[in-house]
């Protein structure tokens, strides 16, 4: 038996007409349910040695942005965030970065990225005109070089300038009390290892003139074995010693130097201690090592401030990094500059981001500002204290004063020729 | 002429025609690419697509280059990278600090390129094998840990920043990004012509006899050293034409640019497309920027599917997709003509 077409339409033809239909009569309902959305991009490093903290800025990301949707969205509009890995590469954070602009329409960025990647991201800001808010890269040079200026580019993130500012002048301060003249220096050999390190001693030697650096190390970082470096710092006998260690590498370099009990024959000033991914690993963590905050939920000692660091770790299970109080911040400024420019474009978001001041769980005094004429972030909490084994970690931060930061910064960056 | 070197002259004509008439074929072949390159933005508003073509150029000229010495010659560089990023790093501190026009760049960072690889060459050729797999790959961390330590002049780990700077010449404006798209085309395809060209010449042939039997080449009179060094100095050209793409698509360059995991990912690359064919390296390289891209969209355990991508490559397949092809192709036909 053969079959035979019946003339007219079949079918198929039909169903497919309705669904052409369908479509053409959806689309405009469709399109306008998604440019009530908006889209806000994020490349970060979500795989690799630094993946725990790209999770932790995700995170917190998350977190803020559920809230702002929760409240009616950015200026009205929900918002989608579009989180990839970059793998912390630069040209997969540019590629990323442009892709998201591009194919998935994000209308923002947040730049999780560290180091260079901030860098490639920022070269992507600059080329395809999006407003940028960098959340992770502390680089003073992002910010402060003018080369970097671009009208549509932010940096939320604390700045390496900053840390060794308050870090000079709190170690000397210390170093006169209790007459520690002689100083070793451990740091990762990479820039943010030099750089930190030198502009730590400089300000130190500067607030107490008579100290000299008799060590220098410079570890490689993601070092396995620092032995060699500790018996070498335990052999020029300092008094002191500083290190801008971070992360696996601190942690590691904590538990061999307590090994050979160097943390009893000298204080210890390690900028990136009093952060939750150092705090809870070290096993045993000594008492008294001096160190800059990073993020902990007792400093600023605010209700707000343990509000957040609870809220956090209620939904994760874990404590918040540095790098999350950052994008916090970074979507707390966007939410409310929408709600000024009452607008959720970029150009509009930009303006009103110059010079605008937010209520902050992370501000020296409940607030923070994104400084208008080098768009950067200013005014968050910063200070230094001492450790000890057990929560809360680091029971008393000294404040460090904005006042004497924003001078020295000020002489720091015609220093460099950046003013 | 005598009798005998008539009929031999007779006999080495059609040969001879049949190698002019093929690198005809291949010139048009690459006009004819070209022009589909070329033309796409005229179909197409997609800027993924186009970024995605122009880091297929980046990567395809780097990868390709790199098959002229695994494939062709045999030798298994682990430190090729070091060209990619060199090429990079020149022609963005040359367009930074000089402020020179761009094809003046480009032909200084050649020039630099060629003579950085002469002097790393010289010493790298002699070797064999894995000595001069690891030799290479220690001058690449060399030349990486050198980025990293003079901050002052490359930017230290932080990479050239302040973006490059793109003067239009010749009415290309390479900061316009359908210039930029079609200026990398127009590299790639001239750098894939120039690569076919020298694996099709004697040289190339040359290379291969190499490859196979080095002790025999040079028993029939060939300098393998000179050979060696001439086509690792031309590899490395072609990589550092890549670089300068790289460089000039993030606008900037960074030390992640000459670290020994490019090298890798050229290797990977080279597994994934094949190396018995020219175009092998080309479909891996495609190959692995549409996985890398489609697998990141969804995940971050993308290290574990490329793993197993790698795995079927390796374990299953035993060569790379051209290849495999290729060999398909050519099993089917003698299947065919033996029926």
């Amino acid at each position: 038996m053969t079959r035979t077409r019946t003339p007219g339409i079949s079918r198929r033809s039909t169903l497919a007409l309705m669904g052409a239909g369908a479509i053409t009569f959806a689309a405009p309902w469709v399109a306008r349910a998604q440019a009530k959305t908006i889209k806000i991009g994020m490349p970060t490093i979500l795989s690799g040695r630094v993946a725990q903290l790209g999770t932790s800025s995700r995170n917190a990301v998350m977190l803020e942005v559920e809230k702002v949707n929760a409240a009616g969205g950015l200026a009205g509009r929900h918002i989608e965030m579009v989180i990839r890995d970059s793998k912390g590469q630069p040209q997969e954070a540019a590629r990323v970065a442009r892709e998201l602009v591009n194919t998935d329409g994000c209308e923002l960025l947040l730049d999780g990225e560290a180091s260079s990647g901030s860098f490639a991201v920022h070269e992507v800001a600059r080329d395809l005109g999006v407003l940028c808010v960098h959340t992770c890269s502390e680089a003073s040079s992002l910010t402060a070089d003018p080369k970097q200026h671009i009208p549509n580019a932010f940096r939320c993130v604390r700045q390496g300038i900053h840390d060794s500012i308050v870090g000079g002048s709190y170690a000397a301060s210390i170093a006169k009390a209790k007459r520690l003249k002689k100083w070793a220096t451990c740091s990762p050999d990479y820039a943010y290892g030099r750089d930190t390190t030198g502009e730590f001693t400089l300000y130190l030697k500067r607030f107490a003139p008579d100290v000299e650096i008799v060590s220098e190390s410079w570890p490689k970082l993601f070092q396995p074995d620092y032995t060699e470096v500790v018996t070498k710092i335990l052999q020029a006998k300092p008094q002191a010693l500083y290190s801008c260690l971070w992360g696996g590498d601190l942690t590691s370099y904590i538990d061999q130097a307590n090994i050979y009990a160097m943390f009893s024959q000298m204080e210890v000033f390690a900028v990136n201690m009093a952060d939750y991914t150092a705090l809870t690993v070290v096993k045993n963590l000594p008492k008294g090592i001096h160190s800059g905050n990073r993020y902990i939920k007792t400093f600023p000692a605010t209700p707000e401030n343990a509000a957040w660091g609870d809220a956090y770790k209620a939904k994760y299970n874990e404590y918040p990094t540095n790098w999350s109080w950052q994008n916090a911040t970074a979507v707390m400024f966007l939410s409310e500059a929408a709600k000024k420019a009452n607008s959720a474009d970029g150009k509009k978001i930009a303006e009103v981001l110059k010079g605008l001041t937010i209520r902050c769980p992370f501000g020296a005094d409940g607030t923070v500002t994104m400084r208008g004429d080098d768009h950067t972030l200013v005014g968050y909490a910063i200070g230094w204290g001492t450790t000890i084994p057990q929560e809360p970690y680091v029971p008393e931060v000294k404040a460090g004063d904005w006042k004497t930061i924003f001078e020295l910064e000020a002489e720091w960056k015609k220093s460099k020729g950046y003013t | 002429m005598t009798e005998l070197e008539a009929g031999r002259a007779e006999t080495l004509a059609p040969v001879r025609s049949g190698a002019v008439l093929r690198r005809y074929r291949d010139v048009l072949i690459a006009l004819i690419a070209l022009a589909v390159l070329a033309s796409l933005p005229l179909f197409t508003g997609s800027k993924a697509l186009l970024d995605f073509v122009i880091r297929c150029s980046a990567y395809g000229l780097f990868a390709t280059s790199l098959n002229l010495l695994v494939g062709y010659t045999g030798l298994t560089s682990f430190g090729h990278g070091m060209f990619f990023g060199l090429g990079a790093y020149s022609f963005g501190l040359i367009m930074q600090k000089l402020g020179v026009p761009i094809p003046v760049a480009f032909v200084a960072t050649l020039a630099i390129t060629a003579i950085v690889s002469a002097i790393i060459g010289a010493i790298c050729v002699r070797l064999k094998e894995i000595y001069f797999a690891f030799v290479t790959l220690a001058f690449q961390m060399l030349i990486h840990s050198t980025i990293l330590s003079w901050a002052s002049f490359t930017g230290g780990d932080q990479g050239l920043r302040g973006g490059i700077p793109r003067p239009p010449f010749l009415g290309i404006d390479l900061a316009n990004h359908v210039h930029l798209y079609v200026a990398s085309c127009a590299l790639l395809i001239l750098g894939l012509l120039a690569m076919r060209q020298i694996a099709q010449s004697p040289f190339g042939y040359t290379l291969r006899m190499i490859r196979d039997n080095a002790a025999r080449a040079s028993f029939l009179g060939i300098d393998v050293w000179r050979a060696k060094l001439t086509v690792f100095v031309l590899a490395a050209l072609f990589a550092s034409m890549g670089g300068m793409v790289m460089a000039l698509f993030v606008s900037g360059a960074y030390p992640e640019f000459a670290y020994w995991t490019i090298s890798g990912e050229g290797i990977f690359i080279n597994m994934l497309g094949g190396v018995s064919t020219f175009l092998g390296p080309m479909v891996g390289t495609v190959l692995l920027l549409l996985l890398n891209d489609t697998v990141t969209r969804f995940t971050e355990y993308h290290g574990i599917v490329l793993g197993v991508v790698i795995l079927f490559f390796a374990l299953g397949l035993r060569k790379g997709l051209l290849d495999f092809a290729a060999e398909w192709f050519a099993q089917r036909r003698d299947a065919g003509e033996g029926r």
